[in-house]
């Protein structure tokens, strides 16, 4: 079982965490509910990267593995281009 | 992304977000990337990386990833992925450049093909620098101490023998630096010429990478210094530990841009606002 991270320190300026990154929300809440120790990051490395089909900004369908067509890729998952 | 595009490789970039909040951000940042619309969180579920950490009526959080990065190479497997548990960190270009490309941790008794000249070294020669151009907040450089050994002569790599010191890089205390452990190639076995003994060694050229970023503390330049740290042996005579200081200077450049709560974002992504809200009543709604 994760537990959350917790770890922070109130300033003027927000709630610095313990690498003493500085932002609104304090450590363990909202988009900052960091894992603390051992989390899941997904398949392991040696194993083939999953099948995707997911629409694109242009709300097409694309299959990562038929677009990637024989290309070295980066996988990027992010937490939002909103906030 | 101009090094991505000249090495073809593809880029994929996945989030939650709706794909019109998606266009304005590709607009707003002139994204030539793939960006991909997964507001189910359907693939994030898939990979096994949703953020279950969040309360599932955690609007409008829920639904995220931990952010991390695959790579994967041409036969489409997995070589390598960037994952920190402090979620605002990220790997950065030229992290994942290097892995890309097979450049990340050499460790190799052959040449590595990046440094093709003949071996003409005659004691261990260390350069120690930042793969990068700065630090900059919450994105990742490696900071990497090249080594050259010479032919005939290996280190110790880390466990060492009782009695002996592995090979280390130790960085001073830096404010604003923010560390992460140490990454060392794979080691070779070395057997010591007329004993049974047996231990792990590296040959010729390694690297050790620290991946480093830095937080608001970190203002205007940053001074890496520290010690570069390991013992050389051949099959007769060991040497004594070596330790060698350096310094590098780095500068540190803005953090890069997020849409909310800049002072950019009205004037960059006007729409950002009003694409948070919709999500949040969306996934109330769901």
């Amino acid at each position: 079982m994760t537990d959350i991270e917790t770890q922070g320190t109130k300033t003027d300026k927000g709630w610095r965490d313990r690498d003493g990154f500085v932002g609104p929300f304090q450590p363990g809440v909202g988009p900052r509910t960091d894992p603390k120790g051992e989390f899941s990051t997904g398949p392991e490395i040696g194993q083939p990267m999953p099948d995707v089909q997911c629409e694109t900004a242009d709300e097409i369908l694309l299959d990562l593995h038929a677009h990637r067509a024989g290309r070295p890729a980066l996988f990027i998952f992010y937490r939002s281009a909103v906030w | 992304m101009k090094e991505f595009d000249a090495q073809n490789i593809a880029v994929y970039a996945l989030s939650y977000d709706e794909a019109d909040a998606l266009r304005d951000f590709r607009d707003a940042h002139d994204i030539s990337y793939t960006l991909l619309s997964d507001p189910p969180s359907d693939v994030i579920k898939t990979f096994g990386i949703l953020n279950t950490l969040i309360d599932a009526d955690d609007h409008p959080w829920y639904g995220i990833p931990y952010p991390g990065t695959y790579v994967v190479s041409a036969d489409g497997d997995i070589t390598h992925k960037f994952f920190d548990n402090n979620l605002a960190v990220r790997a950065g270009p030229e992290q994942l450049l290097n892995a890309v490309l097979g450049r990340a941790a050499i460790g190799h008794s052959e040449p590595a093909a990046a440094h093709s000249e003949p071996d003409l070294v005659q004691d261990v020669e260390v350069s120690v620098q930042l793969a990068g151009p700065s630090l900059t907040p919450t994105v990742q450089r490696d900071l990497i101490a090249l080594f050259r050994v010479p032919d005939g002569s290996h280190v110790y790599a880390s466990p060492a023998p009782q009695g002996s010191i592995a090979v280390d890089v130790i960085l001073d205390p830096c404010e604003g630096l923010v560390q992460r452990p140490t990454i060392r190639p794979q080691a070779q076995s070395h057997k010591l010429a007329g004993t049974d003994e047996v231990f792990d060694v590296h040959h010729h050229i390694f690297e050790l990478r620290i991946p480093l970023t830095v937080n608001s503390a970190a203002r205007g330049e940053v001074t890496l210094s520290g010690q570069v740290v390991w013992q050389a042996c051949d099959d007769e005579v060991c040497g004594i530990p070596v330790r060698q200081r350096f310094e590098v200077t780095v500068p540190v450049s803005a953090s890069p841009h997020f849409a909310l709560g800049s002072k950019d974002s009205k004037g960059l992504e006007p729409n950002a606002m009003t694409h948070f809200m919709k999500m949040s009543q969306r996934r109330k709604k769901d």
